[in-house]
């Protein structure tokens, strides 16, 4: 398990440096709207229409534009005005910028954390038995790894989903259903399909972590005395080999989190996850209209950023005070 | 072992990830749902027709069969034809590969020249400024997605500010910004070939200069994440190796620091980095994919991103394979460098 020794290296680093710090802050901005974006919202994220009189999206603060009407027969240019309805103006087919800017956090971080449990799932214990016992099953796994590994992630996941379909999940909104937040979706899609291609283009980064751990551990005292007491092998796998290889795994789903966020994204941004609320889909609207409206595509893609950055600063964290060669952790998207 | 030995016994297990790939693909063509057939015909094919095209494509023999059959062809170099343009996969890869080339080269030039100056600027004076705004800007490039970030360069260079560009046909400066519908579209107007032939017989600059215009913003996008993991890669690695005791030695042997800095730390710092790199080429493809999709660049990623639209599977399977077989093969060359580089590692 976590021992005192890790705790306080943690400690240590966190004191030590401004970015852990940063990392945790941002994390809880973005758990934050994510969580609470049915009462933080102002709009409902997918109601449309919301237009400017003259036409055209409202602009946030800062973008005002000019835009060509024709009234009594007469052709002139009209100043459209951001308002303080729209906080970040709204998008091309007129839904609150702002709005869908926090609920895209919910669906970026519903579908990480499904991706990485997921990923956990299938890579920890296979890759736990693979080093345990090594053989047969472990010389599977590591030609299995060698055969994933040749598929760029992102090129994998387009190919699975070309499978797969995209299948949205409506996920209910307790909040909303608490009645709470009046006025918001009572539910939201996630891509249902994209969670799992993800954890399938992820899992084998586990599988070998978990492997090179117990390929190790094995050889501990510890597991040796067991075994000579003759405890089962399901048994010393679970209490002793299990629970020592947490560390490392944690820091790769930390830095795997990332790293899914970022192809939900590209997915999206490339249309091919079924659902319209999300980040990635949102600049991809906006990239039509992105000389004339510009907050469209840009607002989403700090969201994006922001998330990204503080997983990543929470696993460098992990990561300086855990164990600073771990395989796999250097791989983007 | 000899070096020979090293590179055969490295095909042959490269021989076999392929194998793997290519089962994988087929698999995934074999679970996908839609009849090949009807895909093939489009819309408002007769049945008749469609159990004709079964009939002659092999599809209703047995899946082994076809896997066969399928693994056959490919041992013979013969990828099949696009289901939607009824031209030679084989064709339709091969000239798109220049333009993928190209774009992933340029991003890879771009991030070592950059990088590596500053991951050893960062890491030869920790804590500094300049530290920091090294270690901040690749935190920032690790974390931004490529596509977002060709918007965003396409919107403050091209839109807002439109950067001066030396035009080599001689009329001056000619600003990016003008340029909107032409740079940032990307459309990749001549290629690196053509350009550089223009100059040998022609003595003509101005193919070149439009090469570099037109992949310029591409590169950098391509080019961020990379120039950023390497960074931190060369920080971190020259840190390490600052605390070694070889450095301590030869600095007391009284070696001018900056000698020990560049000839044998980086030296021994840029090995892990190469094989990382060769491990990344799996995510510059990925990437690529992505900024060729935003520049409208015409290459490989652009094409599978068609094919996927369509659900062309032969086409799809063509370009992953070939993406695939130049994954492990540029993995084969940089064990190779890394046995040569490093005189500790043996090729066994």
């Amino acid at each position: 398990m976590i021992s005192d020794r890790v705790k306080r290296n943690l400690t240590r680093t966190f004191r030590e440096s401004m970015l852990p710090k940063l990392g945790l802050v941002l994390l809880v901005v973005i758990v934050v709207m994510a969580m609470f974006a049915p009462i933080l919202a102002t709009h409902d994220p997918t109601r449309t229409g919301y237009f400017h009189e003259e036409g055209g999206p409202y602009p946030p603060p800062g973008f005002e534009y000019t835009t060509t009407v024709a009234s009594d027969g007469e052709i002139g240019d009209v100043e459209v005005t951001s308002t303080s309805e729209h906080l970040l103006g709204t998008n091309t087919v007129g839904q609150d910028v702002y709005s869908r800017f926090l609920y895209g956090a919910r669906v970026s971080l519903l579908v990480s954390l499904f991706g990485v449990s997921l990923a956990l799932l299938m890579g920890v214990p296979f890759g736990l038995v693979a080093g345990y016992y090594g053989g047969r099953i472990d010389d599977g796994l590591m030609r299995l790894a060698d055969v994933m590994l040749a598929f760029p992630a992102l090129v994998l996941a387009l190919a699975l989903i070309g499978v797969f379909g995209s299948q949205p999940i409506q996920v209910p909104d307790p909040i909303v259903l608490a009645g709470v937040a009046d006025g918001m979706p009572e539910s939201i899609p996630i891509p249902g399909s994209v969670t799992v291609v993800v954890a399938l283009v992820t899992w084998v980064w586990f599988a070998r972590v978990a492997r090179g751990e117990a390929l190790s551990i094995r050889n501990e005292e510890y597991v040796k005395a067991a075994k000579s007491f003759g405890t089962a092998d399901w048994r010393i796998l679970l209490k002793h080999v299990l629970p020592n290889s947490l560390t490392p795994i944690i820091v790769l789903a930390t830095i795997q989190m990332a790293i899914i966020i970022l192809i939900e994204a590209s997915l999206a941004y490339l249309g091919f996850t079924g659902t319209t609320l999300s980040w990635g889909y949102e600049i991809e609207t906006g990239q039509d209209v992105l000389r004339t409206r510009p907050w469209v595509a840009m607002v989403p893609g700090i969201g994006i950023v922001l998330a990204v950055i503080s997983v990543n600063l929470l696993g460098d964290w992990f990561r300086d005070a855990l164990d600073p060669n771990i395989e796999g952790s250097e791989r983007g998207a | 072992m000899s070096m020979l030995k090293f590179l055969l016994r490295r095909t042959l297990q490269g021989v076999f990830v392929i194998w793997g790939v290519v089962t994988v693909l087929f698999g995934l063509r074999a679970v996908s749902p839609g009849d090949p057939a009807s895909l093939m015909l489009g819309q408002g094919a007769t049945q008749e027709l469609v159990e004709r095209v079964r009939e002659v494509e092999g599809l209703n023999e047995p899946i082994y069969v076809q896997y066969a059959d399928y693994l056959g062809s490919l041992v013979r170099g013969d990828l099949g034809y696009s289901w939607r343009s009824e031209r030679e996969v084989e064709m339709m890869v091969l000239e798109r590969v220049p333009a993928t080339i190209e774009l992933a080269v340029a991003a890879t030039v771009i991030a070592l020249l950059i990088a590596v100056p500053l991951g050893v600027v960062s890491a030869t004076r920790r804590g500094t400024a300049s530290d920091y705004g090294a270690t901040l800007f690749s935190l920032l490039g690790i974390s931004t997605p490529n596509f977002w970030l060709g918007l965003m360069l396409i919107l403050v260079l091209g839109v807002w500010y439109g950067i001066p560009y030396p035009s080599l046909s001689g009329s001056g400066s000619v600003p990016i910004g003008v340029g909107f519908v032409d740079l940032p579209t990307g459309r990749r107007a001549v290629g690196f070939g053509e350009a550089l032939m223009a100059i040998v017989q022609e003595g003509s600059f101005g193919e070149m200069g439009l090469w570099l215009k037109h992949i310029t913003l591409p590169a950098i996008t391509l080019g961020t994440y990379f120039t950023a993991l390497i960074t931190r890669l060369t920080r971190s690695g020259m840190i390490d190796e600052f605390g070694k005791p070889y450095v301590t030695a030869t600095q007391s042997k009284g070696l001018p620091g900056v000698l020990v800095r560049y000839k044998h730390v980086l030296r021994n710092t840029m090995i892990p980095i190469i094989t990382v790199l060769g491990l990344q080429m799996g995510t510059l493809m990925g990437g690529a994919v992505i900024t060729e999709t935003v520049f409208n660049w015409p290459g490989l990623g652009l094409r599978l991103i068609d094919a996927l639209g369509v659900r062309d599977w032969p086409l799809m399977q063509g370009i992953i394979l070939f993406i695939a077989i130049m994954f492990v093969t540029i993995n084969i060359v940089v064990d190779a460098l890394y046995t040569y580089l490093d005189p500790q590692v043996s090729v066994e």
